[in-house]
């Protein structure tokens, strides 16, 4: 019989997040059948921007996450370079760059050690107060000697993810929430004392990635070999693209592109749009593309089940993060996975720091990073960037001087969106579809599945469902150990 | 790598060395963080970004992260570090605001609209419900980050959600204790605690409920863009200029923190940080402050000076 699990509050994510899935035996294995996912928190960051001052918008959408706001900087940056017609200086451009990278580098470590290791590791014995315990604890699960060296290493990871914020504060001002990143390039002033500090920085963040991050993914993907059938979701990738190799902006580290159907294509921003059908928004303002974009609530609306609206391209449900833009470069195409995710992203941290080096080396020593923009009366922008967890885009309309129009489509609302206008799942719903669930008290399994997508539901949720549903047969999951 | 209670206190000692944290509270301190039981922590999120609890994971200069959970305190429920999901984590959350004189911290703002349901922490409990029922038998409240202090960015115009900070939902309460920034610095967060710890109150605070020992200065009388010529002062014309940045929408006149030498993203123990707004060549946002960010904003343009100067 099937039996619908909910579970809420999903943690070692950012924000708020309600997995809900049901579960029944099918060919003789437990396993998930249907799943929603439901973000429940709205602050309304695209409604507060408008009126605003252009400028200002850099430094409060970067506020929409903590985890990842160089990459809402970065996007509103360019946003804003955008609109104003100005090009940034290459010491602007490589500092940004620089600063994205320790994000990236910190965002990654800080993942896999203190938001997922968990799922995979017994700690009983090792850590048995909390916020550890009380926890799952599964028959499948790690222990021994390998548990206590991952728990060693996610103690020296938090030390190795503040290092690393750390290191990009020298150009970001501080973190999280860089001051440096504005609208023209990047007001920090490149010192060859800075350029040391970040190197020697950088350096223990290479060796880390290398000999302790990798191998350690590596690990724990070698005994969980069945993850790699796992979460497979909807096979369809998309990448904006990062890292501006030169000011063309054409040459980047993470080439923008898309796998869709088992085929490489170029990414055309025009085929993007935003199906409304499952979430609380009024028909009028679905399918529009997010230059278009409206966000018109309609709290009662009754085949809704979520306030995130469901991205599309070209009417395709396609899923972001490390994998695709791994994928899309031609640097990572063993399969889509859990252990993809992971793997992924572990080789993608390699790829960024070892290039960071390089950019190290480019910066020339007290020349301006910043261009001073003239701002325009009537514009519009659009600023492209990634993520940690996948492509970030900000649109925006100026009149008058101010902004009219401020539109985030974030990684995570692609990756936790709903069913959409087809009635296609969104990427997480459907990588949980056949997820096998052992115990329905304990049910590892969809954390795994949920968590090798990074979520940040700050990011991903525009507005909160109002009610609670009351919907089938709800077995709320008891605690199984004290 | 487990990390001793030892270590901690050489970090303390090394604090109170370089004057942030008197000798007397030093010894208080000691005695405090040799008890076998840390004071118990429930940390609730409503609408904010988890950028104050990323920052708090930047802590170094009075103790580090691991130090914290493994001889401080016992964090009893964090969303974001917690290995519990689902009824499992709301249980651990239960059963710990059983016990009185926990510290409860809150971390993002309070949606006041639709009843409370823009914000949710579990099934049937909003971030409303949930900072009122567990702030009943809560020993210490403290609002940390701009959002759950005074509102920060959730509460900006037009404050679609009609968001407010933990004062104004609590009303007066004298347990409350104000820790804003936007994001929060990690030493006013560990350096807070601190003190509760030492001294089993709530530390000296200004009108806001900020603890007067961050936030008791003015940045621009204490910044070291001032007198930068000859005692004189040279404004920047544009960004990225040594000069002081007040007329090109600097809030240091406006705004009370030790930014100024506490810097951030602090090297080691006892040390001050590597950077902050003002050097990196960008403008102070005022982000401490109740009327952040409306009141400061737009935030590249000068504000009349303020009409009381500390």
């Amino acid at each position: 019989m099937p039996t619908t699990i909910k579970l809420d509050p999903v943690t070692r994510i950012e924000g708020h997040l309600e997995i809900e899935v049901t579960v029944d035996t099918v060919k003789g294995e437990q396993q998930v059948i249907d799943a929603k996912s439901s973000g429940t928190m709205f602050r309304g960051f695209e409604i507060i921007l408008q009126g605003r001052d252009p400028r200002d918008a850099a430094m409060l959408s970067q506020r929409i996450c903590g985890v990842c706001p160089v990459s809402h900087a970065m996007a509103s940056c360019r946003n804003l370079d955008d609109a104003f017609g100005v090009t940034v200086p290459e010491n602007g451009r490589l500092m940004r760059n620089l600063v994205l990278g320790a994000n990236f580098v910190q965002s990654h470590i800080l993942h896999f050690y203190h938001l997922t290791a968990l799922d995979y590791i017994d700690t009983t014995g090792i850590l048995d107060i909390a916020p550890w315990a009380p926890r799952y604890v599964t028959p499948d699960m790690v222990g021994g000697t390998l548990a206590q060296t991952l728990v060693g290493h996610y103690v020296a990871a938090l030390e190795m993810r503040r290092k690393t914020h750390q290191m990009g504060a020298l150009f970001g001002g501080k973190l999280p929430c860089v001051s440096s990143f504005v609208a023209g390039g990047c007001t920090e002033v490149v010192s060859a004392e800075k350029i040391a500090s970040f190197r020697s920085l950088l350096d223990e963040a290479r060796a880390f990635v290398d000999n302790v991050y990798v191998p350690d993914v590596l690990a724990v993907a070698g005994l969980f070999p069945e993850y790699y059938e796992i979460g497979t979701g909807c096979g369809n990738l998309l990448a904006y693209g990062a890292f501006d190799l030169d000011a063309s902006g054409n040459n980047k580290l993470f080439a923008p592109g898309r796998y869709t159907d088992g085929t490489t294509g170029q990414m055309n921003l025009a085929e993007i749009n935003e199906h409304v059908k499952y979430s609380w928004y009024t028909e009028a303002t679905g399918t529009l593309n997010p230059a278009d974009g409206v966000t018109d609530p309609d709290p009662d609306k009754p085949s809704a089940y979520s306030w995130c609206k469901a991205p599309r391209y070209g009417d395709q449900v396609h899923e972001l993060g490390p994998l695709a833009r791994m994928w899309i470069n031609g640097d990572y195409t063993n399969g889509i996975s859990v252990l993809d995710r992971l793997a992924a992203r572990a080789l993608e941290t390699k790829v960024i720091a070892d290039a960071m080096d390089g950019w190290l080396d480019e910066l020339e020593v007290g020349a301006s990073g910043y261009a001073e923009p003239s701002l325009p009366q009537t514009a519009t922008g659009v600023g492209l960037t990634e993520a940690p967890r996948g492509a970030l885009g900000h649109w925006m309309e100026i009149t008058d001087g101010t902004i009219s129009r401020y539109q985030v489509v974030t990684p995570t609302a692609w990756n936790t969106s709903p069913r959409d206008d087809l009635d296609q799942l969104g990427p997480t719903e459907a990588a949980l579809i056949g997820t096998p669930v052992a115990d329905l008290e304990q049910p590892i399994e969809v954390l795994r599945v949920v968590h090798s997508f990074d979520p940040c539901l700050a990011c991903g949720v525009h507005l909160a469902r109002p009610d609670d549903r009351a919907r089938g047969t709800k077995v709320l999951i008891q605690p199984g150990i004290a | 790598m487990r990390i001793s209670r030892r270590d901690f206190l050489k970090a303390a000692a090394a604090a109170a060395a370089s004057g942030k944290m008197a000798p007397a509270a030093l010894a208080g301190l000691r005695d405090t963080l040799l008890e076998s039981n840390g004071p118990r922590v429930i940390w609730l999120q409503g609408q904010g970004c988890d950028g104050c609890t990323v920052s708090l994971l930047n802590t170094i200069h009075y103790a580090s992260f691991d130090e914290l959970l493994l001889n401080t305190i016992e964090l009893d429920f964090h969303n974001t570090v917690m290995a519990s999901a689902g009824d499992l984590a709301v249980s651990a959350a239960e059963a710990a605001s059983v016990v009185p004189g926990y510290v409860l911290v809150i971390e993002g703002a309070i949606p006041t609209g639709a009843e409370g349901r823009y914000c949710r922490l579990w099934p049937g409990m909003s971030m409303y419900d949930g900072v009122m029922s567990f702030a009943e038998n809560a020993g210490f409240i403290m609002a940390v980050g701009a959002c759950a202090t005074f509102g920060g960015c959730t509460a900006a115009a037009p404050n679609p959600t009609n968001a407010k900070g933990v004062g104004e939902v609590l009303g007066s309460d004298p347990r409350l204790i104000n820790v804003p920034g936007c994001p929060c610095h990690p030493d006013w967060i560990v350096g807070t605690v601190a003190y509760l710890l030492t001294n089993g109150h709530v530390p000296p605070l200004d009108e806001h409920r900020r603890p007067l020992q961050f936030f008791g200065k003015q940045i621009h009388h204490n910044c070291f863009k001032r007198g930068l010529v000859c005692g004189e002062t040279v404004f920047a014309t544009k960004l990225g200029e040594e000069g002081c940045m007040e007329r090109l929408g600097c809030k240091g006149k406006h705004t009370h923190a030790d930014c100024y030498v506490r810097k951030w993203n602090s090297s080691g123990p006892g040390e001050y940080g590597v950077n902050w707004c003002i050097e990196s060549q960008s403008p102070c946002l005022g982000c401490v402050e109740p009327s952040y960010p409306d009141g400061m904003s737009p935030f590249f343009v000068e504000l009349p000076p303020p009409v009381q100067e500390s």
